[in-house]
């Protein structure tokens, strides 16, 4: 191993590094509890970051998902390079509000908040956080399953750098316009506060930090975190046999769309290690749609690409919690070409890209598996999500977020995990006890589907089936993937089950795609989502009889 | 009165007596007997007998703080469990909340899935459905049904049944019904009803407590029911109590009905003895700093009493908990905790520990990874030849090997590193501490951090230095303070209703008259536990957010019924918890309720004194940073025995006791005081 050099002595560098974990914990937590919507509240669909004054990100929340955290930084450089074009910079006493999809923004529900922080008049780093809103004033009630938005503009509002704040004065119009131009906008505009509030937290942490330590100090200790991590990482590629070694994954797109450009869309990754560096290419990917599964490169592309890596190669139950900050991201270089779904044109729509992501994040970690067949997970199954939504008596309106979970390949040595948020996402679902108490939703089953996990020496994990009823006329909408390919197996193991969705209407069911746009739906009107069940890894005939019987007992047999 | 209290922990067990008509105080200590936890108590309470010259007879009750149930839940060892569930619902606890526990990690196992309390083949499903706001019937309870599943479950050998029913928090009536069939059924198995343990909404965290409270019931029954007996065999008359981790005690047959609630049961009982000590000197907001050989917990104090955890924010070896509990934070850095430079360069401190066996490489039990320990010892902080009352002499020549190893990979000195394992430790304390007070709206500058366990004393005053706490207060048996504190603590039962109220259309009568009962139903609890009712104190509470919002903060009803009051309350308390408070209209939640029975507690212990030159043992060399660099210091052995009362004196300086050590920095000063405990300032 080569010399390490460092900026300040390990033991401050330490000291420092749990002090700014601490912050972003804190952010976090405050987030959480302070919000109003159930995404936020209990799904966790948030991010919290400290940024230094070159947007590299110091540290995130440990709890919130890492889907919203890792795109911060992207935030604030896309920011910057409005503010260029626009000759605006930051000033002390600015909050600004993001959520530009070409300029760093993951997607357009997820709104940024920057807080710039400011010591002894020169600009030493950023407080920010993220969330998913409820609506934003797209098309059609809700922030997903806007599955027909033809462009950017069809998606909402579209807030680029916006000074909601500046020079600590309060812009009410701004506050105004989100008012008026969102549904259910006492949710949103109490979620966006509360976005603030735990960023004003996370500036006022850091600037105590600096003053306990000293500004230099700091600074030394982030570089050497930063570096930290990046060598964490650079070890563990390092140890990977250079080479080329490539997959390719398929997503649904839109299987009832005339054209057959919108069916079957191609993911192809090319991944190449060379010494302590590793590429992803791209190269080969579907063309861009004027429909919205395209993916922004920065904010959904580049984090899933990261964060997939990140948890094969520096899996947390064989390293010590690595930080997480920006110099995870330097080993890795990204090759996206222009035009393709997975670096798309302006005003190409964004919104629905969610499941887009979570195939990028599949096939890289299919196309690594020869080379980390102990660490990687056989085909995951993807996700859906749903808003349900309705006008009260009032004529408010309700909107319903729902998210309904994928799960994970069979494992080296494990059977894969059930029921769960996959790869580059982290989210949690509502309490059953929870939605119906808020909106006029009834759940009616929820439970595992028998029998679905791909054989193998160690099977795929199961999906659920998780149907809910309107309670009132109302509609919904839904995004998802993995309908028509079921999760591939891996090293002999057998594809998992794809999943389905339902919908039980007039006594009638009728089976639809894994995407449809806002519908009308009556007063006991019921949807039912079939999660796709994961990959089997390893030859079947392999599998331990114990756990043959075990799973006849327990109705996870395989297909 | 003569009482007992008896703290089970992994290496000893701990007993203290107590004699309220002579004030007398007697300890004792010895090695637990993990196989067979019991064996070591009844031991202890015969061998303490003996040498306070008491007959077993004469004790009137025993209180016990106990890890019995911690472990079957740690260690997975519990009962074959079975689950009668809402139709539609079997996976809610194995789903959970869909969230990995960990976000970067393909290899995890979920807890739930990988060991679940209730496998998949026993989570039998019945039709039934309650629906909210009111708790309306929709589909009435098939019976039958769960007859026939009571049946199966018997017939595959389960002894615990957990019924968890969707809503029951808001109505029980099919959860109750349906528990009352399976006992039937099933007679002698162990039944728990999920409204029973803690009506309160989330699913898969109160039906997770009820699969969690029916593995580990009967085990927890057995363990209880074996002591009592043996306590009985003994001649020991005095009723068995237990403690929760609400930190009250409870009867033996109310704790086995649901040992869920005692999980923290010894971590609780420390920060009662804290508590105490503190009470004692007139300190009333306290930082609890107890920290042994693994791991650190810490609880915070104010005068409103100990503080209770949010129960979303509590769990026990990675699995949800919905149980009243006080908020003791537990971190891994402990005395053993083991220092290393990791691949990246990284300088590390912990989790991972030494324990007992090799220990600290200054134990010279063949440990040679540096510890905390071996750090204390380098710097002059720990005397070789005084650990432990002089029983174990310390290795200093292993230590400083340890330490010199790990300064050469880091490429500084020995001292240097040794001073850096200690101060990342601290560090991490620290931040725990940060985050109980600062994060919650507490100036650590306003409290004492009472400083406890084998490891406490030495720590203290450079984490509260920290975090600029100005005084450190260390209690005359810091390591045995679980113990105490078990003889300290009051009969206490909680309940909680849930009842949404929207600010505007609150029912005060309503609220009144679900408080009056809840009352009534409290004090017939500690009455039929022989508490007189002059002795049973009410503590009353609200539950509240604003509409919309998902977690909520509890305002207290000082008069025991509703107060408007308490509305313009939970504004200044949200202020103080998040930094900012709204106009939005206040939702009632929750009501809670809990009642104390006072009984006859521990009153003072006795106090020792001398001069200082009569506790002078000796000096030694202390290595400590004054103006920014490491310099050695000539500093005094004290023996806190002897210490004089009421004279300040200067560190540095080290005192020394049997069971801890305190170490007295550089430009703080320590005063031993009338109520036995020693106090540290700068």
């Amino acid at each position: 191993m080569t010399a390490i050099t460092t900026r300040i002595d390990p033991i401050t560098a330490s000291v420092i590094g749990g002090a700014l974990e601490s912050i972003a914990t804190e952010m976090g937590h405050k987030l959480t509890r302070m919000s109003y919507s159930s995404i936020i509240r209990e799904s966790e669909d948030f991010g919290c970051v400290i940024c230094d004054a070159q947007a590299r990100q110091l540290c995130e929340s440990p709890q919130s998902t890492p889907l919203q955290s890792g795109p911060i930084p992207g935030y604030i450089r896309g920011i910057n390079r409005r503010f260029a074009g626009i000759g605006e910079q930051w000033n002390p006493g600015d909050v600004v509000i993001h959520n530009h999809s070409y300029y760093g923004a993951s997607h357009q529900p997820d709104v940024g908040f920057i807080i710039p922080i400011f010591w002894e008049g020169e600009l030493v780093g950023f407080s920010a956080t993220t969330a998913h809103h409820l609506d934003l004033g797209a098309l059609t009630p809700g922030s997903c399953g806007i599955v027909d938005a033809c462009d950017a503009y069809a998606e909402g509002l579209q807030l680029n750098a916006i000074k909601i704040e500046e020079g600590g004065r309060r812009n009410a119009w701004i506050w105004q316009i989100l008012r008026d131009n969102c549904r259910a906008a006492p949710l949103v505009v109490g979620d966006m506060e509360a976005q603030v509030a735990a960023a004003r937290i996370g500036a006022e942490r850091f600037l105590e930090l600096i003053e306990r330590y000293g500004v230099a100090t700091v600074q030394a200790a982030s570089e050497d975190l930063m570096d930290y991590s990046e060598r964490m990482l650079r070890r563990e590629i390092s140890a990977l046999p250079d080479g080329t070694y490539s997959a390719e994954g398929f997503l649904d797109g839109f299987p009832d769309h005339p054209d057959p450009a919108y069916r079957d869309l191609r993911v192809a990754v090319a991944i190449t290690v060379a010494g302590s560096d590793l590429t992803v290419d791209l190269t080969g990917t579907a063309p861009q749609l004027d429909l919205p599964v395209n993916m922004p490169l920065e904010g959904t592309v580049d984090i899933a690409i990261y964060l997939t890596l990140r948890s094969i190669l520096l899996d947390t139950t064989r390293h010590d919690e690595v930080p997480a900050n920006s110099g995870l991201f330097r080993p890795i270089h990204i090759i996206a070409p222009e035009g393709t779904i997975a670096n798309p044109r302006f005003p190409a729509p964004t919104i629905a890209r969610f499941c887009s992501g979570n195939i990028i994040a599949d096939t890289v970690m299919r196309a690594l598996a020869p080379i980390v067949p102990e660490y990687v997970s056989a085909g995951i199954g993807n996700l859906k999500v749903v808003a349900y939504s309705g006008q009260a008596g009032n004529g408010q309106h309700w909107v319903y977020m729902d998210i309904h979970e994928g799960s994970y390949g069979g494992r080296f040595g494990k059977d894969g995990l059930d029921a769960v948020d996959t790869l580059y996402a982290n989210t949690r679902n509502n309490p059953i006890e929870d939605i119906e108490s808020h909106y006029p939703l009834r759940v009616t089953r929820y439970e595992l589907n028998e029998n679905t996990g791909g054989r193998g020496r160690w099977r795929g994990g199961l999906g659920s089936i998780r149907d809910i009823e309107l309670l009132a006329d109302g509609g919904f909408s839904l995004e998802g993937d993995g309908v028509r390919h079921p999760p591939p197996g891996l090293f002999g193991g057998e594809p998992g089950s794809p999943g389905g969705v339902i919908v039980f209407a007039d006594g009638a069911e009728q089976p639809l795609a894994s995407k449809f746009p806002y519908r009308k739906a009556r007063k006991g009107d019921r949807l039912s989502l079939i999660g796709p069940s994961g990959g089997g890894y390893g030859d079947p005939t392999e599998r331990d009889p114990a756990a043959i019987e075990a799973d006849r007992l327990d109705g996870f047999a395989q297909s | 009165m003569r009482v007992i209290g008896v703290d089970i922990g992994g290496t000893f067990t701990d007993l203290m007596l107590y004699d309220s008509g002579s004030g007398a105080v007697a300890v004792h200590k010895l090695r637990s007997t993990p196989d067979d936890p019991g064996a070591a108590l009844v031991q202890g309470i015969r061998e303490l007998c003996a040498n306070a010259g008491i007959a077993p007879s004469s004790i009137e009750a025993v209180f016990h703080g106990t890890t019995v149930a911690t472990n079957a839940v740690l260690q997975h060892r519990g009962a074959v469990a079975g689950m009668i569930t809402t139709r539609g619902f079997r996976d809610v606890v194995h789903i959970g909340r869909h969230q990995r526990p960990l976000h970067h990690s393909v290899m995890q196992d979920i807890p739930w899935q990988a060991r679940p309390f209730v496998q998949r083949r026993r989570r039998k499903v019945v039709t039934e459905r309650i629906i909210p706001p009111t708790g309306e019937i929709l589909v009435p309870l098939d019976e039958d049904e769960v007859r026939q599943a009571a049946r199966e479950l018997r017939a595959d050998g389960v002894d615990a049944v957990a019924v968890c029913f969707l809503f029951s928090y808001i109505n029980p009536v099919h959860e109750r019904r349906a528990a009352a069939i399976v006992a039937e059924e099933m007679p002698g198995a162990f039944v728990t009803a999920s409204a029973d343990i803690f009506p309160q909404f989330r699913e898969f965290e109160r039906f997770t407590t009820a699969t969690m409270n029916a593995f580990v019931g009967p085990g927890t029954g057995r363990y209880l029911d074996r002591l009592e007996r043996a306590l009985a065999d003994e001649g020991v008359p005095g009723k068995l109590h237990v403690m929760m981790s609400n930190g009250g005690v409870a009867s033996a047959q109310q704790a086995a009905r649901k040992p869920v609630t005692l999980l923290l049961s010894g971590p609780a009982a420390g920060v009662l003895g804290g508590v105490w000590a503190g009470a004692h000197s007139e300190r009333r907001r306290l930082i609890t700093f107890d920290m042994g050989g693994t791991s650190a917990d810490i609880g915070i104090v104010t005068e409103r009493g100990v503080i209770e955890a949010s129960a979303r924010d509590t769990e026990v070896a990675g699995y949800p908990l919905l149980v009243p509990m006080i908020d003791i934070h537990t971190i891994g850095a402990g005395g053993g905790s083991i220092a290393f430079i990791d691949d990246g360069g990284a300088f590390r401190v912990g989790p991972r520990s030494a324990g007992a066996s090799p220990g600290p490489a200054c134990y010279g039990l063949g440990g040679t990874e540096p510890t905390v320990s071996d750090a204390n010892v380098v710097l002059g902080r720990i005397d070789p030849g005084r650990f432990l009352g002089g029983e174990l002499k310390l290795d200093r020549e292993a230590a400083t090997r340890a330490v010199a190893a790990l300064a050469e990979k880091a490429g500084l000195g020995l001292l240097e590193t040794a001073e850096g394992i200690i101060t990342i430790a601290n560090a991490s304390m620290a931040a725990a501490i940060r985050s109980r007070t600062i994060q919650k709206g507490h100036d650590p500058r306003s409290f004492v951090l009472v400083a406890l366990g084998g490891a406490g004393p030495l720590h203290g005053a450079d984490v509260a230095d920290s975090l600029d706490v100005p005084e450190v207060l260390i209690p005359a048996v810091p390591g045995i303070t679980a113990a105490m504190g078990l003889l300290t603590s009051d009969i206490k039962v909680d309940q909680m209703r849930t009842a949404f109220m929207v600010e505007g259309a609150i029912d005060a009568a309503r609220l009144d008259g679900e408080l009056a009962e809840m009352e009534a139903q409290l004090r017939a609890t500690l009455e039929a536990d022989e508490i007189a009712a002059a002795d049973i104190g009410i503590v009353a509470g609200l539950d509240c957010r604003y509409v919309g919002q998902g977690y909520e903060l509890r305002v207290v009803l000082p008069t025991g019924r509703f107060d408007a009051a308490a509305l313009a309350e939970f504004h200044v308390l949200h202020e103080q918890e998040y930094g900012h408070a709204s106009h939005d209209p206040i939702e009632i939640v929750n009501l809670r309720l809990t009642a104390v029975g006072k009984r006859p507690t521990i009153e003072r212990l006795p106090v020792g004194s001398g001069t200082l030159a009569e506790a002078l043992l000796g000096h030694g060399d202390g290595i400590f940073r004054a103006d920014g660099e490491l310099r050695t210091f000539r500093t005094p052995h004290y023996d806190r025995a002897r210490l004089p009362l009421d004279e300040r004196f200067a560190g540095p300086a080290v005192i020394f006791q049997r069971d801890t050590t305190t170490l007295v920095p550089p430009g703080w000063h320590a005063c031993a005081d009338q109520a036995g405990n020693l106090l540290l300032t700068r």
